[in-house]
């Protein structure tokens, strides 16, 4: 190798550090999109495997055959006939959908109250919420279950994971009080000022203002119970009228009979409408998840 | 302007703590009875665990049936039930709750005899002029009964025993299947092909992970105890256990160690599924129940099976015939308001010979009362007689009740794990381990 | 005391307690609204956490199965799950192994990948696209396909691992590979952080970098200098995040340990936990384990104290360090 020193202030011969630096630019390009490519081929490489078993025999898909022959285009029919496959479908929806609007509406004054509102034990209240955030459900589960099931015969349905979010969910509240301290203080005293008591200003002014951050949280409870998996074992697991997608997905495996590539192609429906989903709504989500990050 | 907001603040965690001392005294499920008129129309709930097309028509066929006889009684069955669930329902009682239960292990049995979970069974036996002891085989009466609360009856029985491919006999120049462990043994290293770094074919998978080769079914044809009059366990002291797991351990080894054949086992095929490595051809012979041969029939598998006893100990060759024997349990739950009710269908389950040989023949199990297993009526297949000849045998044992289900059963499940696997290399104090771990958590129940 | 009377003091006193009445029911109408406002929520905090709490800790000094009632046996439970129960300790540290391992793994590739994507001009889109979308999968779904994956005999990786002529582990199903196989999963879901991370890293004021390049500074020493200091809140949340989910990690191993041990209900074996050897065993299976499914309400509870101890330990130790930034602009 040609021992040139490049003195950044001094230098000498133009031509020479213009090509070291310029082949010293191509491999480092080279070498970052090489590296970017071979990951995202890592990333989509479950995917790709996952589908093209789902669509293997039942017999191939436990050889070591990559490619399946013939395509089973129909397991992705059978999985959906299923008997309960669009009971799952339905619950988790509802879940999800109730949830997300229970989780919003409660939790919102709630934030309101902690951003604005000067009190005694406004610092108590924020360290409750943020203990609450970290508290693993485990923890309360045992009284909770026993309360829905001896007390008011609930097990067997969704209620018990829907009803607490009426009272709030200490992450989303924490998050949208967060947002609501970026609200210049200028507008809240000009509302103030027109007249407004403190709800009026909260939906005239603020929730408008949050706007982001409020379909940011509320995607976030919306991923919360749509993946929920402990919730609907707890309570739903004893009426598979209740079941919700991961419930049942679970349990198609281990059910009498199943091999993998219906395990595969049930792993593909249920993955499928999220991702496509992500496909069409890709900013509302990305921002979401930045604008909670940077501002949380 | 403290004080007030002070004074709120105590009121709300006085109340909270008000509410959380009201209510942890509420606990307990809400208590049925068995004051219902038995003649009037009611509809009881059934759960069941059997969830395959053609188990749930048998098991209906026998509810209209008992329907037909008892048109005031109407049954309404809810199928796919595991025991989480059951033991869910049972804690919350409701509306809900089933009113008869049935259940495919043993093991909770204990559990819920000891809580009165299940009602007594003794009271509605006799009222119905019905011995036990005279109507039902040893072996299921002991598994269904606890500390002598008979809580549950047997549902139809399982049998276990040795399923072997004819085929792959004849091609190794074996004539008949193998009647002790020296003979087992010896046909499985003949017939076992490795191929690469696998195997094309194995002649029998001792894996404790594999299907049905657990070591209660295999520990069954040592005669074990488990426990002693004490209710301590005996898994360090008594020799059936220890012979078992170190015959396990030696045969796993002679077919080519743990890791290889685990990894076979990771590819192998669902154990109810087509390609259940027996029904393929790729296990020469196998330790399972007697559903099996009717899921072979019932299947695209080219594999000509027999069916034999599962071997016994060299040293208890005569004993060769018997099996391990467990069933389906069904019992009355506490917190049902129509037990009389139940009490008829449950009876008519349990008792009534033909419809305990029609189901027991359309389900392929084995039948659970005395009467119904000397029934003519019982199918006359060659295999499956064999299973009922083996569910008669006088030396069949069963896996008793213990009052927290089936930990100890797990806890010798768990040593086996580390013992085929090397972790655990000194097997009897393995065993003493596990005996006092079984005794701990017993006291720690009781 | 005596108060001299001057004229026009009685219409001034007059006014000051009618201000004064005003502000009293200014200042209560103000508290009325706080307490309206905050009601949804002090409602919850006492039904579904302070009285859950206390329900846990009185339970875990009864033996209760759930069906009779519980009768006390002080720290006999305590003594139990701390003496003799076989599957506590391991737990205990598979779950702090996973703590510490999974949040590392997870903030250090989430970065890693953020200043990728970043440096890629053309088809960053693209590359963002494909590693978040793996993030959106539904846990269940994950753990199967990632089981199905690694499955050792037959599974997509080890047969390419065995074209290449590398002995593939047993992952899922060995108990040294397990946790490592579970990290591989969380790893593939670490598009949330990389967004996140870019974002931040993408805040940084360019002229920062301009200036302390011309000071001479490397690469290395940018980042350490310019770019780490600038990342430190998000990394906080990224940690206090990625701690959360950690401590009450329960549905991948549970999912993964059932099948990958093949097990199915109602057959002859015992339900296993944490296959393959009590590897993938956390505190919060053990809290299922025991409750729902062993009839021991009791040790369950134990277990969920032990639990709720951790988490707010973790949860002081974090508020600390992030004091700051966690109470946000105070008013």
């Amino acid at each position: 190798m040609a021992t040139v020193t490049v003195q950044p202030e001094t230098p000498t011969a133009p031509s020479q550090t213009h090509d070291v630096y310029r082949r010293r630019r191509i491999l480092e390009w080279v070498a970052v999109h090489s590296l970017a490519v071979g990951l995202a081929l890592l990333f989509v490489l479950p995917f790709v495997f996952i589908a093209l078993t789902a669509l293997m025999s039942d017999q191939q898909s436990l050889t070591r055959d990559l490619w399946p022959q013939p395509f089973a285009w129909h397991n992705l029919v059978d999985v959906w006939h299923t008997p309960g496959f669009p009971t799952w479908w339905r619950n988790t929806l509802v879940y999800a959908v109730a949830g997300t609007a229970l989780t919003l509406l409660s939790s919102l004054p709630v934030a309101y109250a902690l951003a604005y509102f000067r009190f005694r034990g406004r610092n108590v209240a924020m360290m409750v919420v943020i203990a609450t955030m970290m508290l693993p459900p485990q923890v309360s589960i045992i009284p909770l279950y026993l309360v829905w099931a001896q007390d008011f015969h609930l097990t067997g349905t969704l209620w018990p994971l829907i009803i607490p979010l009426a009272f709030g969910d200490a992450f989303t509240i924490f998050l949208l009080r967060q947002f609501m301290l970026t609200v210049p203080r200028a507008y809240l005293e000009a509302a103030k000022i027109d007249g407004c008591g403190d709800f009026r200003t909260m939906v005239r002014v603020v929730i408008p203002m949050i706007k982001p951050a409020i379909a940011a949280v509320g995607l976030f409870q919306f991923f919360y119970c749509w993946n929920d998996y402990f919730g609907p074992q707890i309570y739903a697991s004893e009426n598979p009228g209740a079941w919700t997608l991961s419930y049942g997905l679970q349990s198609f495996k281990s059910a009498h009979h199943t091999d993998w590539n219906l395990t595969m192609a049930a792993t593909v429906l249920v993955m499928a409408p999220v991702i496509i989903l992500f496909f069409f709504a890709q900013k509302a989500f990305i921002e979401g998840v930045t604008l909670t990050g940077v501002k949380g | 302007m403290t004080h007030r907001l002070i004074r709120r603040r105590v009121a709300g965690t006085a109340v909270t703590a008000a509410l959380a001392l009201a209510l942890t005294s509420c606990f307990g499920s809400s208590k049925g009875g068995a004051s219902d008129n038995p003649d009037a129309d009611v509809t009881i709930t059934f759960w069941h665990g059997w969830s395959a097309p053609s188990e749930v028509k048998a098991i209906q066929a026998t509810i209209d049936a008992f329907e037909k006889a008892n048109p005031n009684i109407h049954v309404k069955a809810v199928g796919n039930i595991t025991d989480d669930k059951i033991n869910q329902a049972l804690r919350a009682g409701g509306p809900s709750a089933p009113d008869v239960v049935s259940s495919f292990t043993t093991d909770n049995v204990g559990e819920f005899c000891n809580s009165h979970a299940f009602v007594d069974l003794a009271p509605f036996l006799s009222k119905s002029g019905i011995d036990p002891e005279k109507t039902f085989p040893g072996p299921q009466l002991s598994y269904t009964q606890y500390n002598g609360n008979q809580c549950a009856l047997p549902l139809l029985s399982d049998a276990y025993g040795l399923y072997y491919n004819k085929d792959a006999f004849k091609a190794a120049g074996i004539s008949a299947p193998p009647k002790t462990m020296s003979e087992l043994d010896a046909d499985a290293v003949k017939l076992t092909k490795a191929s690469g770094d696998g195997y094309s074919q194995i002649g029998f998978m001792p894996d404790y992970h594999f299907y049905e080769s657990t070591i209660t079914h295999f520990g069954a044809q040592w005669a074990p105890t488990y426990f002693d009059a004490e209710g301590k366990s005996t898994v360090a002291t008594d020799p059936a256990i220890n012979s078992a797991m170190a015959w396990q351990k030696s045969l796993l080894d002679q077919l080519g160690g743990y890791d290889k054949l685990d990894k076979f086992r990771t590819s192998a095929g669902e154990e109810f599924s087509n390609n259940n490595a027996f029904m393929t051809g790729q296990v020469a012979m196998m330790i399972d129940g007697e559903w099996r041969a009717g899921m072979i029939d019932d299947s695209n598998s080219k594999v000509d099976y027999g069916v034999a006893p599962f071997p016994v100990p060299d040293d208890q060759a005569a004993q060769y015939g018997k099996g391990y024997i467990t069933g389906t349990i069904v019992g009355i739950a506490s917190t049902s308001e129509k037990q009389n009710a139940a009490w008829e269908f449950v009876k008519y389950l349990t008792t009534d010979t033909d419809a305990v040989v029609n189901f027991a023949n359309a389900i392929h199990n084995v039948p659970s009362t005395i009467a119904a297993l000397a029934s003519p009526r019982v199918s006359q297949d060659p295999n499956f007689q064999q299973f009922i000849k083996i569910a008669s045998d006088p030396n069949s044992t069963t896996t008793p009740a213990s009052p927290n289900g089936g930990d100890y059963q797990l806890v010798l499940q768990n040593l086996g794990y580390d013992y085929q696997s090397g972790k655990q290399t000194d097997l009897q104090s393995g065993l003493d381990d596990a005996a006092h771990q079984i005794d701990t958590n017993l006291a720690q129940v009781q | 005391m005596t108060v001299t009377a001057t004229p026009g003091s009685t219409s001034r006193s007059t006014a000051r307690s009618a201000r004064k009445a005003r502000q009293r029911r200014l200042r209560r109408r103000e508290r009325l609204t706080t307490l309206a406002f905050l009601s949804p929520w002090l409602l919850g905090t006492g039904l579904f956490f302070l009285y859950p709490l206390a329900t846990t800790a009185y339970l875990s000094f009864t033996r209760y199965d759930g069906f009779l009632s519980p009768t006390w046996n002080g720290l006999d439970n305590w003594r139990f799950v701390f003496q003799d129960y076989p599957f506590f300790w391991p737990a205990m540290r598979n779950t702090l192994w996973f703590v510490v391992v999974l949040v590392t793994l997870r903030i250090i590739a989430g970065l890693a990948l953020g200043m990728l994507v970043i440096h890629v001009k053309r088809g960053s889109t693209t590359l963002r696209t494909v590693f978040y979308a793996p993030f959106l999968a539904p846990p269940v779904a994950a753990t199967l396909a990632f089981v199905f994956l690694l499955n050792p005999g037959t599974g997509p990786v080890n047969t390419i691992l065995g074209h290449i002529g590398v002995t593939a582990p047993s992952w899922f199903n060995d108990p040294s590979w397990s946790k490592p196989a579970l990290s591989l999963l969380a790893l593939w879901g670490v598009g949330d952080l990389m967004v996140i991370f870019m974002a931040a890293l993408l805040d940084v004021p360019r002229e920062l970098y301009e200036a302390s390049a011309l000071d001479g500074a490397g690469a290395v020493n940018r980042f350490r200098h310019v770019t780490l200091p600038h990342l430190r809140p998000i990394l906080l949340f990224a940690v206090i995040t990625g701690v959360i989910a950690t401590m009450q990690y329960y549905t991948e191993p549970i999912v993964a340990g059932q099948v990958a041990s093949g097990q199915i209900a109602g057959s002859g074996n015992q339900f296993e936990p944490g296959y393959p050897g009590g590897s993938t065993l956390t505190l919060p299976q053990l809290v299922y384990n025991l409750g729902f499914q062993r009839f021991n309400i009791g040790a369950a509870c134990v277990i969920a104290m032990v639990l709720f101890v951790l988490s707010m330990v973790f949860a002081a130790f974090l508020m600390r360090r992030g004091s700051g930034f966690l109470a946000g602009e105070d008013l």
